[in-house]
């Protein structure tokens, strides 16, 4: 850098035609690719991928369905026919597979976005709003969290909730449960996040030259809290197919004739001796699913950081850019 | 000048080549003093990044005798307390060190951490910036003093310990000993946290006292009460200091000699009056110029160094400084300059192969190219005929302060701002100080968040905050009013380029594209910064720059008035006297008006045209700053003045100054009279009969008469422009809070 | 202290009688007990249903308000919890059950915490070494493997060595043998019944207070009064085990709120899974058995145990933090 007070005319000229259009892009590319140069981040985004692609096309690869019964291959191991064997009762496992990856990624996707949305709703009405409002809703946020999740689940999805069970296929059902018991811990750090961000000088700069608070939350709230809101949704995506497996393991999930990944697994544990693919097989296809949510939401997360190690080279690049253009 | 205490090593402190250190190496085993008590030579310290090697510290060499004082004095990344912290061997692992550190001829640099233990806290002891965050929370402070205790003194008694722990608490002056052994840091102001500091470190009298900034984050005060406590604790334990500081006030009293950093290098070394009155690096005379004086009505301009210090990724090929230094010429750039003895004056060393021509009375401001001062045409029309920008009328804010968890109870109420009342004439900046607490802060956010409902009256641009219901009225005032924020960084959204900054206020005023972009172009030029630049965020550009970006937000609009909020107080002193002299320059130019608020009192001296100085809430004293500066009639005006340590070796000698007892009180106590009874001077030593005075009736804003002389000359003189809240302006001052440093202790020049 | 704490119990009680009452609606509007009674053979006309309903206190015929009343009323004056379908009373059953559970997860959480933050404190001290990979991993996959599938996976590792010894060494379901006579046998028969739940248990719940305590303890290494420890004279490792430590654990206090009931709402997976008759598995027998009171007594029991929790840590962070102790 050199004399703070140098200005030349040339440059100014020259920048006259400058948009802040491409800024913009500028920024998301810069965390689009410190995000790749994560390695396992990008692994764990293939995984995720392909796994949702094969939860749709996956079917068209085998002539089985979930409901046709083999009466010829019984509890039989994988074949050539069946890929991935059958159950005790001669379906397909292959294609009982594809379509459980693809009820749970759904429920996760479903109740991880829209989780997220209610929290940020939510939070930011809190902060913004302050005093009264605030300590009511927060009130109402404690009660839901002292409330037991499950028992809910229970009495909704296995009660004799028969108006809606019979309205509802039960995957609905366990995506609505989970929508109303998941997004009160984002939602109280949104709210504290945004209340800190208020009362940053910037925030209060714009305050001060007038900017109607709308534009103040638009511009200077969301994106601040953006990053934070897409850790929160692949972390509610994971979340939610954790819970879905969990319940449905107990059987108080998914029920059958749904087919869920918990449902696979819990369906298999009293064969697991017998017939281990069974169990095996479903189990895996979680792991992959979760543990490719976490390799992402890690390599999101050191993006997203200002302070990252990714973030110094970029800089350091951007560094030396600028002594060139000297 | 005495030549106990040695800094640099001549000509042995030359080239860095690694045969020439050893051979200094060996020079200092054999020719170090052998009554020094800490002995560094060569010191390097690199730290490995991910950029690159960082070679944070570059040859530092001094030698320390007992009893004396050396002032290390650096900008924020000159490598100052990298140094301290390497001779403490508190320097992460990763840091690489090299050299010799030799604490009384033991060697030191090398030594594992479990032996360094040894010395550390016992022989060398260290008192920290951020008294906050330097004393565990969870504890105790008498745990913690006595655990300094402990680990050196494992055989003492309990009792033992715990009277040595009251006797070093009352050392420091923290009032009732005893029971404040039972107290958690969280329960001390700041101040008495940085005493507790100090406490810890002379525990076992150590022959060595590092303090690294030990002011910083305190109060003009306060510091000045810290100071003191440190002076104390030099003469009952007779350590030797190094004191560590970025500000030349601060050390010009204390230190005998004075080591100035630049980029990692000890670039000036010297007898504390060589460095003052006889600088020979350019840097540091522009140092000694970019720092306003609080004594002096001075009416140049500052000097500003431009540019930044370099990054230490990179070994320079010439002198580091050369970049910044308007005196650089082809040879400075080849090779780094060795420190070198200064004619005249065998201790003097100087890294400058220009230092012979720098001598006698060379004029900082011709080298630096200092702007000329910038005339405003208000200056010529007198203050009364000047339109009003911004009126206050007797505005109030009250908290209530409550105690109780299920009922809360109101015990009292905090008067933060009570009854205030000022005007800002056109073209004029109109400084607010005061210590934290003082209401400086709460009187700012009243201006600024104005609205219907407030007690008092804002008048801005002649539009009332009464008449201000509706939206129109609300935006016409906010026009007029822009504000600049004390932290450049936390000021900008991280995710908003420049353009997109500057551009906010210029949409919400409602212009077009074409026209905002025309602007944006005008106020990057306007505030000094490259308009090719708008395109970065801010966390590209440096500390000085990002507050050029906030003052050109803050202009965007065309205000009357912008109210700066301790605008420079994050800033390294040379970036600070750039843009000290940007402020002065568009006052005069736009015609502005400024409302600062600043705790620097030298910065509000310098650009100031009238002054307010506040104490809890309310204005003691007002008036013309050079007025209120030299002849302060209120005793907080004049404590407070007094208080400012002086870049000026001579001065600090021998002035006499008023030391405060204690922080600012809690509301609770604050008396119904005087709200400065507690702590004022003069009170302590009035008769009781006159205390009881103070104590009941609130001393009213009384303007000053004129003098006799004044009077007599021209009878119908108008009152002066200066008003005082006080009943005994004239009393005697407590001696107990009158200090005049013996000038004994220190050598004579 | 003792205010503050009243002032959070009062808040809690508000909080819990929400919760609760809000559960009832919900069990009284789905669950229908006398649908349940209409399966049994010989098949009894609606009116026994209903008579036999009635004198339980689960009257099908009144409106859900009408039996929230008449259930509050119970509750409040005579502390009785109400009937199960099967006439058992609600307030015995709930004894038993709540003992269980208890015994099922007492030492689960105390291990879980102490190993939780040993660990935590262990790889932060050898931050990116080998050990603190593994311990870390670990923890992170604890974080993506479901509550019950990793009880059923340590259930087959134990059913697998019972197979490999050859004699049953572990009890991988049910809480004791009937009939064993008061003595050592019985001891030796607690503890085979005990291991494999607790070990379970807590092998799933130390992972987030591991990762938890790492982080707060790395957080801390470097603070400011860590440096003023060592420049006394301390060593580095005594610094950090002195001042950092006891500091790192104030959030890991506070965190145990959420801990408590979430090692609960594992208790019914791991109470399903090893047969434990605990309130867990009985609120879920509940629930497929239509019985109202009983799904409320378990939700009621579940806000308390969250009040207690939340009120727990503030003690905890009372007792290390000495900011936050009101005078």
């Amino acid at each position: 850098m050199t004399n703070l007070n140098a200005v030349d005319p040339a440059a100014a000229a020259q920048d006259a035609h400058l948009d802040s259009a491409d800024v913009v892009i500028g920024k998301s590319t810069i965390i689009f690719r410190r995000f790749m140069r994560n390695k396992t981040a990008v692994a764990g985004l293939v995984i995720f991928l392909a796994l949702t692609v094969f939860s749709f096309v996956g079917g068209f690869f085998t002539t089985w369905d979930k409901e046709t019964i083999d009466p010829f291959n019984i509890g039989m191991p994988p074949s050539a026919e069946h890929f991935l064997g059958t159950s005790q009762a001669g379906i397909d496992l292959y294609a009982m597979t594809v379509e459980g990856t693809r009820i749970s990624i759904l429920i996760g996707l479903v109740v991880g976005l829209v989780s997220v949305l209610i929290a940020a709703v939510y939070g930011c009405t809190m902060a913004y709003f302050g005093g009264k409002v605030d300590k009511v809703m927060l009130f109402v946020l404690e009660a839901l969290i002292m409330m037991p999740a499950l028992l809910v689940v229970a009495v909704a999805t296995s009660g004799g909730g028969a108006g809606l069970k019979r309205d509802l296929p039960s995957w609905l059902l366990l995506i609505i449960v989970l929508l109303v018991f998941s997004w009160m811990g984002t939602a109280r750090l949104i709210r504290s996040l945004s209340m800190s961000l208020m009362q940053r000088d910037f925030v209060k700069a714009a305050q001060y030259m007038g900017v109607p608070p709308r534009r103040i939350v638009w511009r200077h709230l969301v994106p601040n809290i953006g990053s934070l809101l897409v850790l929160d949704i692949t972390r509610g995506v994971t979340g939610a197919i954790l819970a879905e497996v969990a319940f449905s393991f107990i059987g108080i999930g998914i029920k059958v004739p749904d087919v869920s990944l918990g449902v696979l697994i819990g369906g298999a544990t009293s064969q697991v001796q017998t017939f281990p693919w069974m169990f095996w097989v479903p189990l895996t296809v979680m792991f992959l699913l979760t543990g490719s949510l976490a390799m992402m939401n890690d390599g999101l997360r050191d993006a997203f950081d200002p302070s990252s190690s990714s973030t110094g080279k970029a800089r350091k690049a951007r560094k030396i850019r600028v002594e060139k253009s000297k | 000048m005495s030549s106990e205490t040695t800094t640099g090593s001549g000509p042995t402190a030359s080239v860095n080549s690694t045969e020439d250190a050893v051979e200094r190496l060996h020079i200092a085993g054999l020719h170090a003093p052998t009554d020094a008590v800490l002995s560094v030579r060569d010191l390097n310290v690199r730290f490995t990044s991910e950029n690159g090697v960082v070679h944070a510290v570059r040859g530092v060499d001094f030698d320390l005798m007992p009893g004396r004082t050396l002032g290390i004095v650096g900008e924020s990344g000159s490598g100052k307390s990298v140094t301290s912290l390497a001779i403490m061997g508190l320097l992460p692992e990763t840091a690489e060190v090299t050299g010799s550190v030799r604490l009384r001829g033991q060697e030191l640099l090398g030594l594992s951490d479990k032996a360094m233990c040894g010395y550390r806290g016992n022989d060398i002891a260290m008192v920290f910036q951020d008294p906050l965050s330097s004393l565990t929370p969870v504890y105790t402070v008498g745990t913690q003093i006595i655990e300094a205790l402990t680990i050196h003194n494992p055989t003492m008694s309990k009792q033992a310990k715990e009277a040595r722990a009251v006797e070093l608490l009352a050392m420091v002056g923290i009032p009732s000993p005893k029971a404040r052994l039972k107290a958690f840091p969280h329960e001390f102001s700041g101040g008495m946290r940085q005493r507790v500091m100090i406490a810890i470190a002379i525990a076992n009298n150590p022959r060595v006292l590092i303090a690294d900034e030990p002011t910083t984050a305190l109060d003009v005060t306060i510091q000045a009460q810290v100071l003191e406590v440190l002076h104390t604790a030099q003469e009952e334990t007779g350590a030797a200091v190094v004191m560590i500081t970025h500000d030349l006030g601060v050390v010009a009293g204390m230190a005998d000699d004075i080591m100035v950093m630049y980029a990692g290098k000890p670039v000036e070394t010297g007898a504390v009056d060589d460095i003052y009155y006889n600088p020979r690096m350019p840097y540091t005379l522009g140092l000694l110029g970019a720092v306003p004086r609080v004594d002096v009505a001075e009416k140049t301009s500052l000097v500003p160094i431009d540019g930044l210090p370099p990054n230490l990724l990179h070994a320079p090929t010439g002198c580091s400084f050369a970049p910044r230094c308007p005196l650089a010429s082809d040879a400075c750039r080849d090779g780094e300059p060795p420190l070198a003895p200064v004619p005249g004056s065998a201790l003097h060393h100087a890294a400058c192969i220009k230092s012979e021509a720098l001598g006698g009375d060379v004029d900082v401001h011709d080298i630096f190219a200092a702007p000329p001062v910038p005339e405003s045409r208000f200056d010529a029309i007198p203050r009364t005929d000047r339109s009003t920008v911004l009126q206050l009328r007797d505005i109030r804010k009250h908290f209530p302060l409550t105690k109780g968890a299920l009922i809360k109870k109101r015990i009292g109420t905090v008067k933060a701002v009570d009854g205030l009342s000022f005007d800002i004439r056109e073209g004029e900046c109109f400084s607010i100080v005061g210590e934290s607490g003082s209401g400086k802060t709460t009187t700012l956010l009243e201006i600024m968040e104005f609205h219907k409902d407030q007690d008092g009256e804002v008048v801005i641009g002649g539009l009332s905050n009464k008449q201000a219901a509706d939206a129109r009225t609300k935006s016409a005032m906010r026009r007029e009013l822009q504000m600049v924020f004390q932290d450049p960084t936390g000021a900008l959204d991280p995710r908003f380029t420049v353009y997109e900054v500057l551009a906010e206020p210029l949409q919400n005023a409602g212009m077009d594209r074409p026209a905002i972009r025309t602007r944006i172009m005008e106020l990057m030029k306007l505030v000094g910064l490259q308009p090719d630049h708008v395109n970065r965020f801010p966390n590209q550009f440096s500390g000085g720059q990002r507050q050029r970006i906030g003052i050109a937000r803050a202009l965007a609009v065309n205000p009357k008035l912008v109210v700066l909020d301790e605008p420079v107080s994050a800033l390294d002193v040379s970036v600070q006297a750039g843009v000290i002299n940007l402020l002065d320059k568009l006052r005069a130019e736009l015609g502005l008006s400024y409302l600062l608020v600043a705790h620097d009192l030298s910065v509000v001296r310098h650009i100031s045209n009238r002054v307010a100085v506040m104490y809890l809430g309310k204005i003691v004293e007002i008036g013309e700053v050079d007025r209120v500066f030299d002849n302060p009639r209120h005793p907080y005006t004049r404590a407070l003045l007094s208080a400012i340590p002086v870049p000026d070796p001579q001065v600090e000698r021998t002035r006499e100054r008023i030391i405060l007892k204690g922080d600012l009180p809690s509301p609770l106590d604050a008396p119904k009279g005087c709200n400065f009874a507690t702590r004022c001077p003069v009170f302590a030593a009035l008769p009781a009969a006159k205390q009881e005075k103070c104590l009941t009736l609130e001393p009213p804003l009384e303007a000053v008469a004129p003098s006799q002389a004044a009077r007599s000359l021209q009878p119908e003189a108008p009152a002066l422009d200066q008003q005082f809240a006080c009943f005994f302006p004239d009393g005697e001052l407590d001696d107990d809070m009158l200090v005049t440093h013996d000038q004994a202790e220190h050598h004579a020049p | 202290m003792l205010k503050y704490l009243a002032k959070r119990g009062i808040t809690y009680v508000f909080m819990i009688f929400l919760t609760t009452s809000a559960g009832y609606f919900l069990a009284v509007s789905s669950l229908k007990p006398a649908l349940l009674e209409q399966e049994r053979i010989p098949r009894p006309t609606p009116e026994q249903v209903a008579n036999s309903m009635r004198l339980k206190g689960l009257d099908p015929d009144l409106s859900p308000w009408e039996r929230y009343v008449q259930w509050l009323t119970g509750v409040v004056t005579r502390w009785d919890w109400g009937r199960s379908p099967n006439g058992a009373y609600i307030n015995a059953e709930f004894g038993d059950r709540v003992w269980i559970s208890t015994r099922l997860f007492l030492a689960s959480i105390i291990l879980t915490l102490i190993i939780g933050v040993a660990l935590g404190v262990y790889s932060a001290a050898r931050q990116y070494k080998f050990q603190d990979r593994v311990i870390t991993s670990y923890s992170y996959l604890a974080y993506i493997v479901p509550a019950p599938i990793a009880y059923f996976l340590v259930q087959l590792g134990a059913i697998n060595i019972n197979e490999t010894v050859g004699q049953r060494i572990f009890f991988v379901t049910g809480i004791s043998t009937p009939g064993m006579e008061p003595g050592w046998a019985q001891v030796v028969d607690m503890a085979a019944h005990y291991a494999v739940p607790t070990v379970a248990i807590t092998l799933v719940g130390w992972g987030a207070y591991q990762i938890a305590q790492r982080q707060y303890l790395l957080d801390n290494v470097n603070a400011d009064f860590v440096r003023t420890a060592r420049a006394k004279g301390l060593s580095r490792n005594q610094a950090i085990a002195r001042h950092a430590l006891r500091v790192s654990f104030i959030p890991v206090a506070q965190s145990i709120a959420f801990t408590i009931p979430a090692i609960f709402a594992g208790g019914f997976f791991a109470e399903k899974i090893f047969a434990w008759p605990g309130v867990g598995s009985w609120s879920i027998d509940a629930i497929s058995l239509q019985d109202v009171n009983a799904a409320t007594a378990t939700l009621a029991y579940g806000s308390v145990i969250f009040a207690l929790g939340a009120i727990l840590a503030d003690f905890a962070t009372t007792l290390v933090d000495p900011r936050v102790r009101v005078q």
